[in-house]
């Protein structure tokens, strides 16, 4: 793999390889940037951004000081979006797949945490204080309570002091017996008057006599105080009404008792998630035959996709044909349309009672086929609409890669009395693979993963009856597992769901590498240089 | 050429501008509604933020959309202060700690004791609830001489009326759909879960192949094998219904506006009595919840109260989507015959589980009722498949 | 390959195969055409020629200020034109370096830039919704909710399939034209721009086309970043239409549809004079 003499000559690295002194400037003008980035960065705890930064930065130094790495100077722009967009995505899966993440486990602990604290506490019995709120020019607020001891209460700051009814302070203008103002310019506000208040009284502790007051809504004051505390040394949570300890286990604050509270939080688990995907027997049972089905419904996607797309686009290589460009076009349009769209369409289309192509079907004589109900046609079904949605794809891609075989050949076979099926079998095929065979393993892997063609279409159905698990006839083995996950019994289960898809990545990536290997394509990749 | 080509490019980023996200902030408040309850809720945040001053910003999302994105987006700080869902969703949510009590104080009374029921998750309530919905039976006057009175006359009528040779089909629900079948299972004593003696569900108790579940679903095997239930999916059933060519729609409220505009002289009723038994159809519950995250949940829970609590407001959501609202008050200013069956049907339903074990129910009970239409498995035989599939999993998640 | 005319025989079958495929690609596009003009509204009742054809579906695409079709439309244009271009240029960069300089760790770059596209990518929108929200913190204009923040996301895709499809081009092209400008002092940067891009336009159009349509109707991760309507892309919208499980707007979906994929086909119609190579044979080709 490491070649230092390529075999011809070329441009392997830069003219001469002399660093130029401004070449020095920019990149430690660079530095200087990302350092001062970096700082703001660690400032703000922006990690994840850091991380990137520092990432990026490293690969500039790297390939524009070493002409070693210079090849990394044309990588570096899409290297840099694939591992932020693509890469740091794939590494947080799998991370999840060690977590419990999923319903129920959906805070982290700092955030479950978080909100048992703010939860509030108000004793059973305890009286609720409706109040009126007075309001000066300059925007303060002052609440006047009607305490339980018959006393009235008024606030000044955060403390509540008492006041005599005939206060001099207490002002009543209109003399009707209600207080409505209060010295010092303020003047009682309407109850809805506190609407835009509110958001900052909901954070302010009000105290009277030893008791914390809370505004418990638009019209009352309640005796509120905290429930929980939490103790970072002990790691524990007390329920300050009960003095039960909440320690955690398994993602939740569990008491001695067994107790948990809701909710819990993530937490690590392990390898918990992948045993119980290689152990569920509702797995192990009916996999042989989403396996093999999952192999077929891939291997025929990309077999009518690209037999489809690469007849067509032969034909419409020929110059001598008219009207190409309109066929072309017209050929192109199930591409147009967004995936999801269509698949509703063909939904339709496919009906047995009413659908489109039943109805032309019973008009020429044929009876009705069950599409979507049938397990053999509802296979079919799924195939067809896969190869509407996908041989435009290999038809553009194939159109493009015949434009790089040289005529030239095709001459010297035609001097020679090549038949057209020989030129296709010995010149086109063998060339237009060369570019295309990567492209067919990845549409291999991409429909070997398309949920989104059979979650629409058929969902997986129809059930297969008796089999004891939920695995469908139609069903692939992203659409299985995935079901598993995300219908499971306590709701969603995302780190069940990750584990799945690191498995069927580590599967996929195995096939596709023996692909590779077979068909000879990254050995190839070294002889056309 | 090139250069300016990349000028382009380079101007067009540059103007893309900055929508800043929506989040919830101190001060402003953010709502989380579907298409239809943001058309209602953005004229009531057009009078709030004119008398108030506080700006409150309404964001229309897929219906689904808004309880999955919840999941992400609250924790990261970016959710909404009030969101608008059904109470089903209760079960994921609260156990995600994603939502805050709320507390409707005197106005408690004035709601539905059964709508006030179905947003109570384990003794706390968590919405304000504003409509409910449960499934009847839509009729139409030009194909059924009269609204039958038992489900056994529904059949009769839809067998004369049914007329397979010009397309014209006698009764439908659509199939698969647990929730549309539920109420023939019901009637005579199917259930999903049973009750614990706390008064909340036991999710190892399932009902769905007890003797009244089977029963049910033996009834709904005759009716296809005889020929007077097709199989069809919603959206042919509904276009059947709409071109004169169905007689008797088993479904919900939600469909009125569309037989309304199709102009279909219809007749809406609740599903009569089965064997003498009442039909009892899932009853959903539409409402107003608080996020957990919200940066104003005083507010949020004023502006409930004091907005959408009201007897103009709970009116204009109604024109706009025909439910019975859950609000007495503008219950009592509705008279709509067709509002009148949505309620007794209710009145006699059962509510949605809300506990998160239901996600495990779906699928395997719509697979069984497949297996059924196709004639593959015995009524009895598919349901016990469903059931044992169901428990395992739930099994598999309590063990853990 | 093609000598000679073809026979009447040769022009019958291709244009007979041709028509057939023609009209396989279009019966359901046939089907949504005629569903926009009926005024039924559902699923049944749909001919293929309307009894009482309407424009009403298509009134009513524009008429609602909460669901701003046209801007959708714009916007999807916007972000799939910009997030395509940058796509070519950062594929066309990629796959000059393998194709013409020999480095450690090539092959397996190679392998490892589409084995990384093989990972089923469902779970990611979590991450990535994490990352743009720090992001967006930092750089408002690249958060959540922003179409430079979807583009970016897009971009994170554009090595991958491209590189080997656009490398295998660069691979026939001889080396013997930059040389010869490196002769004349070209730094190999320069030879790139100016000689090769010229030369592999056919697949420049090829991934540039393949990338567009890619994100024009890409929905599952621009559902996630764009949250307010007048930011939504087209396919993100049209999800509007048909979320609530149980309403029926065949009509309007089928407007929509239609009218959504106009811009695409423009687009393509604009580029096919270019698809074809306009080379010489023979000049450039080995």
């Amino acid at each position: 793999m490491f070649v230092t003499q390529p075999a011809r000559p070329g441009p392997r690295t830069a003219p001469g390889g002399r660093t130029r002194p401004w070449r020095w400037a920019v990149v430690a003008l660079i530095d200087g940037l990302a350092l001062w980035a970096a700082l703001w960065l660690a400032s703000t705890g922006a990690w994840l951004l850091l991380i990137i930064l520092v990432a990026g930065a490293i690969g500039i130094n790297v390939a524009f000081l070493s002409e070693r790495a210079y090849p990394l100077r044309y990588l570096l722009p899409g290297l840099f979006f694939m591992f932020m967009m693509v890469v740091y995505p794939i590494v947080y899966t799998v991370y999840v797949a060690f977590t419990d993440y999923g319903t129920g486990h959906i805070l982290t602990k700092a955030q479950a945490i978080r909100q048992f604290e703010s939860r509030l506490y108000e004793p059973p019995g305890a009286p609720r204080f409706p109040f009126t709120a007075f309001q000066n020019d300059g925007g303060d607020l002052r609440f006047l309570i009607p305490w339980e001891d018959g006393r009235w209460i008024l606030s000044e700051g955060d403390q509540f002091q008492p006041v005599d009814r005939d206060d001099p302070a207490l002002i009543d203008a209109d003399g009707d017996g209600v207080v409505d103002g209060l010295a010092g310019g303020y003047r009682a506000l309407p109850t809805l008057g506190l609407m835009r208040h509110l958001h900052e009284l909901q954070e302010r502790v009000f105290h009277y006599d030893g008791v914390e007051l809370r505004l418990a809504s638009l019209t009352q004051f309640a005796r509120l105080s905290p429930r929980y505390r939490y103790d970072p040394a002990a790691d524990q949570l007390v329920d300050l009404e009960t003095g039960t300890v909440y320690r955690p286990v398994n993602g939740y604050f569990t008491s001695e008792a067994g107790e948990r509270l809701t909710p819990g939080f993530r937490s690590l688990v392990g390898w918990r998630n992948f045993t119980a995907l290689l152990t569920n027997p509702r797995i192990s049972g009916p996999f042989f035959r989403v396996f093999v089905w999952t192999f077929v419904w891939a291997f025929l996607s990309v077999a009518s996709t690209f037999g489809l797309g690469f007849g067509l686009s032969l034909v419409l290589n020929d110059p001598r044909l008219p009207f190409r460009r309109v066929y072309r076009s017209l050929l192109i349009l199930p591409y147009a349309f967004p995936a999801f769209i269509s698949a509703l369409i063909w939904r339709g289309l496919l009906n047995t009672e009413v659908g489109v192509i039943n109805q032309v079907l019973r008009a020429v004589g044929l009876g009705g086929v069950p599409w979507l109900t049938d397990p053999l046609w509802a296979k079919v079904a799924v195939l067809l609409v896969n190869l509407w949605l996908g041989f435009p794809y290999m038809m553009l891609v194939t159109t493009g890669a015949l434009q790089s075989i040289p005529d030239e050949l095709y001459e010297a076979a035609y001097c020679d009395g090549a038949t057209s099926w020989q030129q296709l079998r010995h010149i086109t095929l063998p060339l237009l693979m060369v570019s295309v065979a990567p492209l067919l393993i990845s549409s291999f892997a991409f429909n070997f993963n398309n949920f989104n063609v059979i979650y629409l279409v058929t969902q997986g159905r129809p059930p297969i009856p008796g089999a004891g698990t939920p695995a469908g006839a139609t069903d692939i083995l992203i659409s299985y597992t995935y079901r598993l996950a995300f219908e499971g019994g306590s709701g969603t289960d995302y780190g069940l769901a990750s584990a799945v898809a690191v498995v069927i990545f580590i599967l996929i990536g195995t096939i596709s590498y023996v692909n590779f290997r077979m068909t000879g394509v990254l050995e190839r990749v070294g002889e056309h240089v | 050429m090139k250069r300016l080509a990349a000028a382009l490019v380079l101007v067009a980023l540059l103007a893309l501008g900055a929508c800043p996200a929506l989040a919830s902030t101190p001060g402003t408040l953010l709502i989380w509604a579907d298409e239809v309850r943001s058309q209602v809720l953005l004229d009531l945040a057009r009078t709030f933020e004119a008398e108030y001053g506080i700006p409150v910003r309404v964001q229309e999302m897929g219906f689904g959309d808004i309880r999955d994105t919840l999941n992400v987006a609250a924790p990261a700080g970016e959710g909404p202060d009030i969101l608008v869902g059904a109470h089903d969703w209760l079960g994921q949510l609260v156990t995600n700690g994603l939502l805050e009590p709320i507390q409707l104080g005197e106005k408690a009374d004035a709601f539905l004791p059964t709508a006030l029921e179905a947003w109570t998750y384990d003794g706390v309530l968590y919405g304000l609830p504003y409509a409910t919905e449960a499934i009847g039976l839509f009729y139409n006057k030009a194909l059924v001489p009269r609204a039958p009175a038992t489900f056994e006359e529904m059949i009769e009528l839809a067998r004369a009326a049914a007329d397979r040779s010009q397309g014209i089909y006698g009764y439908a629900l659509p199939i698969p759909d647990p929730y549309h079948t539920f109420p023939l299972m019901s009637a005579q004593g199917g259930y999903v879960f049973g009750p614990t003696p706390e008064g909340g569900l036991d999710p190892l108790d399932i009902g769905l192949n007890t003797e009244g579940a089977v029963a049910g679903v033996e009834l709904f095997d005759r009716l296809i094998e005889e020929g007077v239930l097709p199989v069809l999916d919603f959206a042919t059933m509904e276009g059947l219904f709409v071109s004169h060519r169905l007689a008797f729609m088993q479904t919900g409220p939600w469909e009125l506006a569309t037989v309304r505009n199709a102009g279909i002289d219809y007749g809406f009723i609740p599903i009569p009595p089965i064997n003498g038994q009442p039909a009892r159809p899932f009853v959903g519950v539409q409402g107003f919840m608080i996020s957990s995250f919200s940066a104003n949940k005083l507010l949020a829970q004023a502006f409930l109260n004091e907005y959408i609590a009201t007897t103009e407001t709970m009116l204009r959501l109604f024109e706009l989507d025909p439910r019975p609202p859950a609000y007495l008050p503008a219950l009592e200013r509705i008279d709509d015959p067709d509002m009148e069956a949505v309620a007794q049907a209710a009145a006699v339903g059962i509510p949605m589980p809300a506990i998160p074990q239901m996600a495990a129910v779906w699928t395997a009970w719509s697979d069984a009722l497949t297996l059924v239409a196709n004639q593959e498995l015995e009524p009895k035989a598919a349901l016990d498949d469903a059931v044992a599939q169901i428990r395992a999993t739930i099994e598999a998640s309590l063990n853990r | 390959m093609y000598k000679g005319r073809l026979t009447a025989f040769g022009q019958l079958w291709r244009h007979g195969l041709l028509l057939v495929a023609v009209l396989f690609a279009l019966g359901p596009i046939l089907w949504v055409i005629s569903a926009s003009f009926n005024p039924s509204n559902t699923i049944v009742g749909q001919s293929l020629i309307p009894a009482n054809p309407t424009l009403a579906h298509y009134r009513q695409l524009f008429q609602d200020p909460r669901h701003p079709f046209h801007l959708w439309i714009w916007n999807s244009t916007k972000v799939a034109v910009i997030a395509s271009t940058l796509t070519v240029a950062l594929t066309a960069l990629g796959a000059y370096a393998f194709s013409r300089f020999r480095f450690r760790g090539r092959r397996g770059g190679l392998f490892t830039l589409i084995l990384i596209q093989m990972f089923p990518q469902m779970l990611a929108m979590v991450a990535i919704y994490l990352l743009l929200l720090q992001l967006g913190e930092v750089f408002p204009a690249l958060g959540l909710n922003t179409h430079a923040g979807l583009i970016m996301v897009y971009l994170g895709g554009a090595l991958g399939v491209n590189t080997w499809l656009m490398k295998g081009y660069f691979d026939t092209i001889p080396r013997s034209l930059e040389e010869s400008a490196m002769m004349d002092g070209a730094t190999p940067f320069q030879a790139f721009v100016r000689i090769i891009m010229p030369l592999v336009r056919p697949i420049l159009i090829v991934v540039f086309m393949l990338s567009l349509i890619g994100c024009y109707s890409e929905y599952v991760l621009a559902r996630i970043i764009l949250q307010t309507t007048d930011q939504y892309t087209l396919p993100v919208g049209m999800q509007l239409f048909i979320s609530d499980q149980y309403s029926s707007r065949w009509g309007i979906f089928a407007a929509g549809a239609l009218l959504g994929a106009l811009p695409i086909v423009i687009i393509f119609l604009v580029m096919q004079r270019q698809l074809v190579s306009g080379l010489t044979s023979g000049a450039v080709k080995e």
